[in-house]
């Protein structure tokens, strides 16, 4: 993307008035998006958006500054900005060296040698397939989403990494409705890949399988408000292990003892059934990369090992300030954002219980088949999710959907009530936001059961 | 910068051949953050990005682009890209550009604060230490896990081949800070912020002290019995729960079966001292601007009036529609953004009482400060809400025992059917759109917690 020798050039600039480290990372991302609406392809849209940005670390400050004016005479000025402040004499900067990436994502098909037509086609189908299931689906939207992002990371500690990643995503959002009543159901499968992707999971299923959702959540009755056993199902479930333990391994709160979680590395929270990993390194997973931002290689980190804390998740900064080596989880959503530590796929391990066996088991309780998001406080560990589609479970049984629920509790304690884990593991794909930053996540997990949790609904 | 941005707006606009109309949108920023942690400087950040979002309409198709390279070269291949993507759109009758409008917009009062451009780095970087510093010394935090001072000049430029042709400028400056409180075994987190057009209307002070205020008051919080009762949003709250029913409120949302008023104009759908506006011009509310996102003139729109469901919020397509105009409320997340209709500065009216006056008349009820998973568990279509929620109980009208790990839940039209009363407190948050938030009282919410 640029000369080793612009490269070099732009972090001597950097570090000309001192500091400990600077790092360039420059960015080219290239989108392609069209949003099926109505049964009508609403927006088709395209564009570029290149940038770099330069940080310079100094004692425990970071100074940033960016721009889009990708020219060498735009670098030296972003880097002269950067330094602002600064007033030693220049630090060394290392020779450049090649990092090895984590993994690499494969690209079957490259999305952009696509004709548009065949991503309009996709969206037909899915829009057909849902309407195809019945009277009741008054609304679909669908979406295709594919992007190129590539990027080069560069400091005068003499890294020097790139990476290129290629990710498509599908969506398909179906509203149901029948007697006043309404009811949405979701899909978007995703990968870090080509336009394959659409040949994994065929448009007409992914759009029939959105649709089914929501004429099934029309019968919904009222959720019960109170405490209940929970069954979560095998991959969106799994939103509960990103919100209630993810987050608070995050480094940066742990540094800043804001988790709940600090400095109870070695401490037992779970059975021996619950181990939990995050692995930014699972070859054409939605949260996979080669290198993160920092170009740092992708890892696979072991957070949980059988019920025992051993591990977190951090970028540079914070892997100093716990003497630790990076775990390779610096993102950021673009040039325009410092890195931060962030969760890339995460996942409770399969366990060997059967799912008719963990739902025969709970006398009455809920069935969590989807979320529609979540949300957590790492300084308690409490979290909220709200299920969109789940069930009530009577007598080992699965007997009628109930709306307007959703789950809170506490991490640390809900991992004291996995009583079981299913062998059906799954994955969803999602986007989790953290400090106005948004990146591509996966969760995943089989069928789990908790012994007890809160259940917010409208039925006192 | 402004006449020069126009400009190129302009000629990027008169590249429109035959037909075919084009719109051109272009932002150039600066922007300054600084955020302090623990006595010092944690990051600094500068910035100056810019970019041209560009929309190509044709035989009644769209199609849209956008690059961040405004070179001519740059502005020239993504005027290609707009007209190619406009070849794979369905047509529709309603779309196209907005139409030309004769005159100028009126002035939308304090936009700028001139002040700000002479506020030095080290004057930025002061406060945040200082709104740090005061956070910290509040009785009870035993930690500040950030705090922060941002600001942006942003310069908005829109031409089109139709005609429209302008460009405003407003500064912006924020701050916010993250208390932790700690008391034994429990410990709770406290956000606040304060917004305005330049760090000199900020209050740092002020700020840290209502930071501390929301992480020491939940100390010690407990779940309550589930029970229904009556129920007090604070201004936060109030604001997040506005964000919701915005969602519902657009035209588009309505002509896609996408909102909970479906089929209700005209209709009863809030308590009758109930009313709610959307204005685009409110002096010094984060959402104004002269003209919105797609160059149409922002207006007033009274949404519901007296409990009645009166008008729904439309930019140009969701207006040509239905055959009317538009209400001026396409927004843009920014320049990489199609326009889409939501709304701008959003706020019920005042009922006529202060907040004291609401919290004594509702006696004992569950006053609400935060909400956790607002974003899962409310749906504007289907009108469900059942969110998790952190307070106080209010005794006889005063806020007593703190409350945590709850949900509080009701149809959303049962909440606005519910409303007793809206205080005179309203603050403009910012929640991904402007709402006033106000304390409000509703009658009755089911409060889900302990028991089954």
């Amino acid at each position: 993307m640029l000369e080793e020798g612009v490269v070099k050039q732009v972090l001597e600039e950097a570090v000309a008035r001192g500091g400990d480290m600077a790092e360039l990372y420059v960015e080219n991302k290239r989108s392609t998006g069209l949003r099926l609406d109505s049964s009508r392809v609403e927006d088709v849209s395209s564009g570029s958006d290149a940038g770099a940005g330069i940080r310079v670390i100094a004692g425990e400050r970071s100074s940033y500054a960016y721009t889009n004016v990708l020219t060498i005479d735009g670098l030296l000025d972003a880097a002269r900005a950067a330094r602002a402040g600064l007033s030693e004499g220049p630090t060394p900067v290392a020779d450049l060296s090649r990092v090895e990436p984590g993994t690499t994502n494969p690209v079957e098909i490259d999305p952009a040698r696509v004709p548009s037509t065949e991503k309009v086609d996709a969206l037909n189908e899915a829009d057909d397939a849902a309407r195809s299931r019945g009277g009741e689906v008054v609304q679909v939207t669908a979406t295709y989403a594919e992007v190129r992002q590539e990027v080069l990371v560069a400091s005068t500690d003499g890294r020097l990494a790139t990476d290129d990643r290629t990710r498509v995503r599908l969506g398909v959002q179906v509203v149901a409705a029948r007697d006043g009543q309404i009811a949405t159901g979701w899909e978007g499968p995703g990968h870090s890949g080509g336009f394959e992707l659409l040949g994994r999971r065929p448009p007409r299923e992914v759009g029939a399988s959105a649709a089914d959702k929501a004429v099934k959540m029309l019968d919904a009755r009222s959720a019960p408000a109170g405490e209940f056993p929970v069954v979560l199902a095998p991959g969106a479930g799994g939103v509960l292990i990103h919100e209630a333990c993810g987050h608070g391994l995050e480094a940066d709160t742990l540094v800043k003892e804001a988790s709940v979680y600090a400095n109870r590395q070695g401490e037992r929270f779970g059975s021996e059934r619950v181990t939990i990993v995050d692995d930014g390194s699972d070859a054409g997973a939605w949260g996979s990369f080669g290198v993160d931002d920092e170009g740092t290689p992708s890892h696979r980190t072991v957070l949980f090992d059988k019920g025992v804390l051993v591990g977190h998740l951090s970028d540079l900064l914070s892997a100093k300030k716990i003497g630790a080596e990076p775990t390779g989880n610096g993102r950021r959503q673009s040039y325009a954002h410092l890195p931060i530590v962030r969760m890339t796929n995460t996942y409770l391990l399969p366990g060997e219980d059967r799912t008719d066996e963990i739902i025969g088991s709970v006398k009455r309780g809920v069935y969590a088949a989807s979320f529609a998001g979540g949300e957590v406080k790492p300084v308690t560990g409490n979290f909220v999710f709200g299920m969109s589609e789940a069930y009530m479970i009577e007598n080992g049984e699965l007997t009628y959907p109930i709306k307007g629920a959703n789950l809170i509790g506490n991490g640390p304690r809900v991992l004291g009530v996995i009583d079981a884990v299913g062998s059906d593991f799954d994955r969803w794909e999602g986007v989790c936001g953290k400090d106005g930053q948004h990146a591509p996540v996966t969760n995943g997990m089989g069928t789990v059961l908790l012994g007890k949790m809160t259940v917010g609904g409208t039925e006192a | 910068m402004s006449a020069e941005l126009v400009d190129l707006a302009l000629v990027v606009a008169d590249r429109a051949a035959g037909s075919e109309e084009i719109e051109a949108f272009l932002v150039h920023e600066r922007s300054f953050e600084v955020k302090a942690y623990d006595g010092d400087v944690e990051t600094l950040a500068s910035a100056e990005p810019r970019g041209a979002g560009v929309r190509v309409a044709a035989e009644r198709s769209v199609g849209f682009a956008y690059t961040t390279d405004m070179t001519d070269e740059g502005l020239s291949s993504v005027v290609d890209q707009a007209r190619e993507n406009c070849r794979f759109a369905t047509p529709d009758e309603a779309a196209g550009l907005a139409p030309a409008w004769d005159g100028s917009p009126p002035e939308v009062p304090g936009l700028v604060d001139p002040s700000q451009e002479d506020v030095a780095p080290e004057a930025k970087v002061s406060f945040a230490l200082e709104l740090e510093r005061a956070t910290r010394a509040h009785e009870g935090v035993r930690a500040v896990e950030e705090a922060v001072y941002s600001d942006s000049d942003t310069e908005i430029a829109i031409a089109t081949s139709a005609g429209i042709a302008g460009s405003y400028r407003r500064t912006d400056a924020w701050c916010y800070s993250v208390a932790i409180a700690s008391d034994g075994d429990d410990q709770e987190m406290g956000f606040e912020f304060d917004l305005a057009r330049g760090l000199r209307h900020l209050d740092a002070e002020d700020v840290a002290r209502r930071s501390a205020q929301r992480a020491v008051r939940v100390l010690g919080a407990t779940k309550i019995p589930s029970e229904r009762m009556p129920v007090v949003f604070d201004p936060y709250v109030a604001a997040q729960f506005l964000g919701v029913l915005s969602q519902a409120l657009t035209g588009e949302a309505v002509q896609k079966g996408r909102s909970l008023f479906k089929d209700r104009l005209g209709e009863t759908v809030a308590a009758d001292n109930v009313s709610l506006v959307d204005d685009g011009r409110v002096e010094g509310a984060p959402s104004s601007a002269p003209w919105d996102a797609e160059g149409v003139p922002t207006g007033r729109t009274q949404v519901i009036e007296e409990g009645f469901l009166r008008s729904f919020l439309y930019d140009t397509k969701s207006a040509r529609r239905e055959g009317r105009s538009s209400t001026g409320n396409a927004t843009r997340a920014g320049f990489k953004s199609v326009p889409h209709p939501s709304s701008s500065n959003l706020a019920f009216d005042p009922t006529g009482e202060t907040a004291a006056e609401v919290m004594r008349r509702a006696e004992r009820a569950l006053l609400v400060e935060d909400f956790h998973g607002v974003h899962s568990g409310a749906n504007p279509v289907s009108g469900d809400f059942s969110v998790g929620a952190t307070g106080r109980l209010l005794e006889n009208g005063e806020p007593g025992r703190p409350v945590k790990e709850v949900t509080v839940a009701a149809p959303m039209l049962e909440i606005l059917k519910g409303i007793v009363a809206v205080a005179d407190d309203r603050r403009w948050l910012p929640f991904a759109g402007s709402y006033g938030g106000a304390t409000t009282l509703v009658a009755e919410m089911t409060v889900g917690g302990l028991g089954g």
